[in-house]
């Protein structure tokens, strides 16, 4: 995987050199050197200096220099830092507020009633039909989209002419604005002179037009093949760059122990590919629980609220039904899942996070 | 024995030019076929795409779905423009700073304040926009943000501005320390470095961030959807719905608003792939 650090290739050596330069460095005015700074930002080599460092005098001077470039640096951070805390933590928590209070009209106000909204979503039958949708159409897209995906990075992992151009090719559809996909998509799957009817019907598979919106069944499946086909490029891409990083000789050696394709891709590839793979996942459920765009644009939740994910319902919820409350509870619900998703990312590329 | 090896090695031989080929180009074809009709029946009058008989190659070439779809959505690509290009600005001003800001204080043994904010920037790329746009109408409706431009740009920016940063840092932490050991040497300021030494040298990734901020802000549809209710600021993806439910009959000119919003996709894809990929890569992978 790419994503190794240096500190994985080269651990003794690393450290070694880091000691070496460390004594180099000491012969250097200190005055010249940032204070606090070990010299070596690489990971690893952090043993070695910590012995080293006893050497250098630890005035009073240091430590304020050493605090400064702290705060300067900190300085660089802040904007973000003030950023994400007014448009993301405040809405957060703003959010939570709306879904524990009693609210109709989004613009208005309400008094505060606990967990009520809540407990009247959870026994809503649309928001169970919501939960179901959504349950369904992140399962079947995560391993279609997934599956599919693997395959074409597995092709397009050999070099042949014409494999980069078609392999950017690919992309294009992940590219595409999703609103402007369904877009598409609605208008292939229309009922009368669409081209998907007008195949099907040349290949006499269906006599009369099928009308793809009326039940919510046909509309599930209209907006889930939307869905898996801007996901496919997302995984291919993804999954072609950790084909990349397995070496060749371990696949070679297979090979020359008398392991078929088959057993090469079981039994060397996938095993190598799965933190890889862990991460394509998990980012492909947080990208599809968060679906909106091409349901408003093909179904808006209906027919009869029967392809409505809780997205779509919670924007309905506050937006058209004037149950402002309601809607936070919703939204909360989907917030919940994703965190808990991305508890499980985090962990997967833990190693990552804390090396970096 | 011998028979069998002359014919793995023409297979070997011709699969890379013959067979691999011909496969590919089937693959990308049925994931593309969804396209190339939305591109062959724009340039066609909606009387012929709903006709029964479709061919793959315009039979009656027309531009006056262009001329109709640019007509009525050219304010609205106008605005997606300057949402996408604010949003740019936004997240590459706020992100490249704290970019450099986090690789510098990994160096300093300060790792658990980046790896914290590191955690932070992946965490919020994982909210959902519907449980922040709620709270989002509230706040902007104090802030008189609602159907503007600018709380489009704040809005879209949270899709961005984390990604950006993400990207930055993972590109940062690729240029040798010694440049801005070098530059302290010299007598630079942490300012100074951070401007001539390092941004510099980081313009790729940064080109990589800004395309992705900018295609995040222009496909938005969420916040487009519900920040702008009733009000005169309309993006191209809030429009293209509008013009959709408006003009159901009109295939050719919603197809052909389809292609206008798909022009800077297309455009990314013809000049800036490696920056895609790259970037893509940075920001998925590496975190």
């Amino acid at each position: 995987m790419s994503t190794q650090l240096p500190s994985d290739e080269q651990p003794p050596a690393q450290a070694m050199w880091s000691v070496r330069a460390e004594v180099g460095a000491d012969e250097v005015p200190t005055s010249a050197r940032p204070a606090g700074y070990d010299g070596r930002g690489l990971p690893g080599s952090d043993g070695a200096t910590r012995r080293a460092r006893p050497i250098r005098p630890a005035t009073t001077l240091h430590w304020l220099r050493s605090h400064r470039q702290h705060a300067v640096l900190l300085a660089f951070v802040l904007p973000a830092l003030v950023y994400i805390i007014i448009f993301f933590a405040y809405p957060l928590v703003y959010g939570f507020k709306m879904s524990v209070e009693k609210l109709g009209f989004i613009a208005g106000s309400g008094p505060f009633v606990g967990l009520h909204n809540y407990k009247v979503e959870i026994s809503d039958p649309v928001t169970r039909t919501a939960l179901m949708n959504t349950a369904i159409f992140l399962v079947v897209s995560i391993i279609f989209q997934f599956s599919i995906g693997l395959a074409v990075a597995s092709y397009f992992n050999r070099r042949f002419f014409l494999s980069r151009f078609l392999r950017s090719l690919i992309i294009v559809p992940w590219l595409f604005p999703p609103i402007a996909s369904a877009t598409i998509f609605s208008i292939m799957f229309a009922g009368q002179g669409g081209i998907i009817d007008e195949v099907l019907r040349s290949l006499h598979l269906i006599g009369s037009p099928i009308f793809w919106f009326d039940s919510s069944f046909k509309a599930m499946f209209v907006i889930i093949l939307v869905n898996i086909w801007i996901g496919i490029p997302f995984n291919a891409v993804l999954l072609y760059s950790g084909l990349q990083d397995i070496p060749d000789d371990l696949r070679e050696a297979a090979a020359l122990d008398g392991a078929g394709p088959w057993k090469r891709f079981r039994y060397v590839t996938l095993p190598l590919l799965r933190p890889v793979a862990l991460i394509v996942i998990m980012l492909g459920i947080i990208y599809t629980v968060k679906t909106f765009d091409t349901v408003v644009l093909l179904t808006n939740g209906g027919p009869d609220n029967g392809s409505q994910l809780m997205s779509t319902w919670a924007y309905q919820l506050a937006f058209t039904n004037f149950q402002t409350g309601q809607g936070a509870a919703v939204g909360d619900m989907l917030f919940i899942f994703c965190m808990i998703v991305a508890f499980f990312y985090i962990r997967a590329t833990r190693r990552e996070v804390v090396m970096a | 024995m011998r028979e069998r090896r002359t014919m793995k090695f023409l297979w070997k031989r011709y699969c890379r030019r013959i067979v691999l080929p011909i496969g590919g180009l089937a693959i990308t074809a049925v994931m593309l076929l969804p396209i190339y009709f939305t591109v062959e029946s724009s340039l066609e009058p909606t009387s012929v795409i709903q006709a029964l008989s479709q061919s793959l190659v315009p039979s009656h070439f027309v531009l006056s779905n262009y001329s109709f779809a640019f007509n009525a959505e050219s304010g609205s690509i106008l605005t997606s423009l300057l949402i996408g290009l604010g949003a740019v600005a936004l997240s590459i001003g706020v992100g490249l700073p704290a970019a450099y800001g986090l690789t510098k204080l990994g160096y300093l043994k300060s790792r658990a304040i980046v790896s914290g904010a590191i955690l932070v920037l992946l965490v919020t790329q994982m909210v959902p926009g519907i449980s922040l746009s709620l709270a989002f109408y509230k706040l902007f409706l104090h802030l008189h943000l609602l159907n503007s431009i600018p709380g489009l740009i704040i809005a879209d920016s949270t899709n961005g501005m984390p990604f950006a940063t993400l990207v930055l840092r993972a590109f940062m932490g690729s240029i040798p320390v010694e440049l801005s050991d070098a530059a302290y040497v010299d007598g630079a300021s942490e300012w100074r470095t951070f401007r001539s030494v390092i941004a510099p040298l980081a313009v790729p990734a940064i080109i990589s961030a800004g395309l992705f901020v900018f295609l995040f802000a222009w496909g938005d549809f969420l916040y487009a959807y519900t920040l702008t209710a009733g009000g005169n600021v309309t993006p191209l993806t809030k429009g293209l719905l509008n013009f959709f439910n408006n003009n159901t009959a009109d295939w050719g000119g919603v197809l052909a608003t389809v292609v206008l919003a798909a022009i800077p996709s297309g455009l990314i894809l013809g000049f800036g792939q490696r920056y895609v990929f790259g970037g893509l890569r940075a920001g998925a992978l590496k975190g």
